[in-house]
């Protein structure tokens, strides 16, 4: 019941505060403004809890996204990558003469998409396997190579980048623990585990200064919603 | 049968793109791009299977009156509405229906990006509250998580000119450079070698969970 | 000096109206000792041409800003232009070669700003061709190879034995956190990210799936699945639909729980966050693939009460994890997971064989580290070992 009464207070003072605001501002006159303005206050209501309204942001933005992201994908694999090359630029055919090679290069993926929709036959499902595999197998093999060029070679040539500095010691030593954290093999006890604790202190070091380092981007996000609520909508900041 | 076939073309993708890394003759220069293209197309495939889920569900609900079916119909309407734009702003401009000017980019522009930034933006908050609930959290592995935020967030907005935060803004940096970079090595390290030992396990057969 | 600078006022202020009978002009000395060859580890169509820089570019006259490379077919010319550089540099790769393997004529000359070039250089010749190997990539094959044998090893060493795999904390906490949803009443929400099938991060919580999957059968709890790719939404239902089977309840399996939301960052973590209002789970699994929805998430779930174990490979997001969630499955402990979930031998050895390739990366590195302190103090070649080894490492 005392929730309630200030939940009425607090929504009948942010009432007049916001009819305040469009008596002394210049709201916008674009109604597309203001309906981006009611979808973003209806989304930041769920911080005091899951309402009609943000439900019905929810609900919309889920919808509207799927039916964005469906059009784009549609365009991106079937229109440029299916259709036209089949039926409109004939990729395949040079000068009068059919080449099998551009044309197996459309129809295969295309084949291989197709079988996606056997999971909706019960019998043959299984082949959905296919197009899994395909995928998955390009992928792993696609991210053997950068990634140990990235992340193996890159760190360890940096790493060994030192000077007789203080510096490079602690980056010395936080490689080695960190990774010695790592360890799947042997318990952590002992040199190891003493070790390992070390890494993992360097870990949660190494988070908290990334936590830190982020903060500042991160509210200045929410002042540039704001700053499109009081100044594109509200027009009370000029 | 249904698990050798899928086995072996993971098998032989796998190793095809690898080896093809190390040859920049033709036509191996060109099998990465390839198989991508074809990636896409398939993934195109697949979002059959994500809107025929999407669809069941919530016409189900529609049919039932459900509790909150409502908003089910809400999700199905601006689906529906906003790929019925995105397929006429593709005939209108020939297949490339992002352009400026079209009407797929206007509900791009008036939604997806507002309420994508809506949402972005939520995370100023939850930064306070889980900076709170780190700070309230009495262990250690805690308590330097919190130290070195603090640190390197007051660095990085100095709150005021003096001797103090100058030196703490030129602390905050070497905090990044070293110990935070010496952390984040060692686990790129790991995941790398975590990745490799799976895409191995992948490629020969060892995991096949994703083929069940 | 003077009269030059004169001169060259001149024909920059009025450069149409002087005849070039009439006033001198100054020409930078041309580049010289150039040389063609074959781009390295191409696919061919590509010829690298090298100078050395001309005396007036950077000293001398000080005033040559480009250079231009012309080609042609004979040692005489004509010589086509087909490309500039700025000044200082002393190469440019020719991508416009038509045929493989017929020799190419190549000059420069140096340009200074007035656009006044300098006398052409040697004739330099060469081929394009392509090549079976890419020689800047030696490295990675070699360490690849090395650490393949470690995992084939320790996977034959393993066959049979009982491996020791130290305690994943957030791994032990599944079925305490599943056990606890069930006491309350609760569903079990399972998000895989944002990531797709094809991420190794995602096939690693499809993995953890398949364990929570099997927990939430033996106890009767209902387990909820938001998917962002279609793709990783099929897979989860076999998965899912195994573990059930597995645990004799093939029935209580239901398949529109592993649904499909959207593939839209926010618009997926919009959902889920509503997801997660309205069942109230009482734990909930974030594995996979994140970005920034991931605190959101995390903190929505952390405020409905659920135990969180969350997992990812994003050293970004980590930071948010940690701070929000319960357990956090660390980079690689997230791949180690399914090794050691499996309790599978041949998984295990795989993860020894990770071990080993660590043990080798630090030794590399406290080798370095020793060379470099050394070299550093001027003792010895080992200053020189040293630069050799980073090189290798920076190699491609």
């Amino acid at each position: 019941m005392k929730e309630r009464k200030g939940l009425i207070i607090g929504s009948v003072i942010l009432i007049i505060i916001f009819i305040g605001m469009l008596i002394k501002g210049e709201p916008s006159k674009n109604i597309m403004v203001w309906i981006a303005a009611i979808l973003t206050l209806s989304i930041y209501s769920f911080l005091y809890r899951d309402n009609i309204f943000y439900k019905f942001a929810e609900h919309l933005f889920v919808g509207v996204s799927v039916g964005y992201s469906v059009s784009v994908v549609y365009q991106n694999a079937f229109i440029r990558r299916v259709f036209d090359p089949l039926f409109i630029t004939r990729t395949y055919i040079v000068e009068g003469q059919f080449h099998i090679l551009p044309f197996l290069a459309v129809v295969i993926p295309t084949l291989i998409g197709l079988l996606m929709v056997s999971v909706f036959t019960k019998r043959q499902a299984w082949l959905i396997r296919i197009p899994i595999a395909f995928v998955v197998g390009s992928y792993a093999g696609m991210s053997i190579s950068p990634s140990f060029q990235a992340n193996i070679f890159e760190q360890t040539r940096s790493t060994l980048h030192i000077a007789l500095s203080i510096s490079s010691f602690i980056m010395i030593f936080g490689v080695i623990t960190t990774l010695v954290y790592f360890f799947f093999s042997k318990e952590h006890k002992g040199f190891l585990g003493r070790t390992a604790n070390v890494g993992i202190w360097f870990i949660m070091i190494a988070f908290g200064a990334s936590f830190g380092y982020t903060v500042m981007a991160r509210i200045s996000l929410l002042i540039g919603r704001m700053n499109f609520l009081l100044y594109d909508w509200l027009g009370v900041i000029k | 049968m249904r698990r050798q076939i899928p086995l072996i073309l993971t098998f032989l993708t796998g190793i095809a793109i690898f080896i093809a890394f190390f040859i920049p003759h033709k036509p191996f220069n060109e099998v990465q791009d390839i198989l991508l293209d074809w990636a896409i197309i398939i993934a195109g495939f697949a979002l059959l299977l994500g809107i025929h889920s999407l669809l069941r569900k919530h016409i189900t609900h529609i049919k039932k009156k459900d509790g909150g079916w409502g908003y089910s119909l809400i999700l199905t309407f601006f689906f529906v509405g906003v790929f019925t734009v995105g397929i006429f702003s593709a005939i209108q401009y020939k297949g490339y229906s992002l352009t400026p000017g079209s009407l797929l980019y206007f509900v791009y522009d008036y939604m997806v990006i507002p309420l994508s930034a809506t949402m972005f933006a939520l995370l100023a908050f939850f930064i306070a509250s889980a900076a709170y609930r780190a700070f309230r959290a009495r262990r250690l592995n805690a308590t330097l998580l919190l130290i070195a935020a603090v640190v390197v967030m007051l660095g990085r907005v100095p709150i005021m000119e003096n001797a103090f935060f100058n030196f703490l803004s030129r602390f905050s940096d070497w905090f990044m450079f070293i110990p935070q970079m010496a952390a984040k090595r060692g686990i790129l390290i790991g995941v790398a070698l975590g990745a490799f030992a799976m895409s191995l396990r992948i490629i020969l057969g060892i995991e096949r969970t994703y083929l069940q | 000096m003077n009269v030059l600078l004169a001169i060259l006022f001149l024909m920059q202020q009025t450069p149409d109206s002087l005849s070039t009978d009439t006033v001198e002009i100054v020409r930078p000395a041309p580049p010289t000792d150039v040389i063609a060859m074959d781009t390295p580890n191409d696919v061919g169509g590509s010829v690298s041409v090298q100078w050395e820089i001309s005396e007036d570019d950077g000293k001398g006259l000080n005033n040559v800003i480009l250079y231009n490379v012309f080609r042609g077919q004979s040692e005489e010319g004509p010589f086509d232009y087909i490309g500039t550089v700025g000044a200082g540099r002393t190469s440019y790769d020719d991508q416009t070669v038509e045929k493989d393997k017929v020799t190419y004529y190549y000059i420069v000359k140096a340009q200074t700003k007035e656009g006044v070039e300098s006398e052409a250089s040697n004739v330099a010749s060469g081929k394009a061709a392509p090549q079976w190997f890419h020689h800047g990539r030696w490295n990675i094959l070699i360490l690849g190879i090395l650490f393949a044998l470690f995992f084939a090893f320790y996977i034959r060493m393993a066959k049979g034995k009982e491996l020791f795999i130290r305690k994943i904390a957030g791994l032990d906490a599944v079925e305490e956190a599943v056990g606890r949803s069930t006491e309350m009443g609760k569903p079990v929400l399972f998000c895989p990210g944002i990531g797709y099938l094809y991420d190794i991060a995602t096939i690693a919580a499809l993995t953890i799936l398949g364990r929570v999957a099997k927990k939430t059968a033996e106890y009767e709890t209902r387990i909820i699945m938001p998917n962002y790719d279609p793709v990783v939404m099929s897979a989860a239902q076999e998965i899912v639909k195994q573990s059930y089977t597995e645990a004799g309840r093939p029935d209580d399996f239901n398949e529109k729980d592993i649904f499909y939301l959207t593939q839209d960052q926010f618009g997926f973590a919009a959902g889920v966050d509503g997801i997660m209002l309205r069942e109230k789970p009482g734990a909930i699994f974030l594995q996979g693939v994140f970005y920034a929805e991931a605190l959101i998430l995390a903190e929505t779930g952390h405020s409905v009460g659920a135990i969180q174990i969350a997992g990812t490979d994003r050293v970004t997001l980590l930071p948010f994890f940690i701070s929000a969630c319960d357990y956090t499955l660390i980079g690689e402990e997230m791949f180690a997971a399914s090794s050691y979930l499996s309790r599978d031998p041949v998984m295990l050895g795989s993860i020894k064989g990770s071990d080993a390739a660590k043990v080798a990366i630090i030794s590399v590195i406290l080798v370095g580290a020793i060379l470099g302190i050394l070299g550093g103090l001027n003792i010895g070649p080992f200053g020189t070992w040293f630069q050799s080894l980073v090189n290798w490492f920076g190699r491609g």
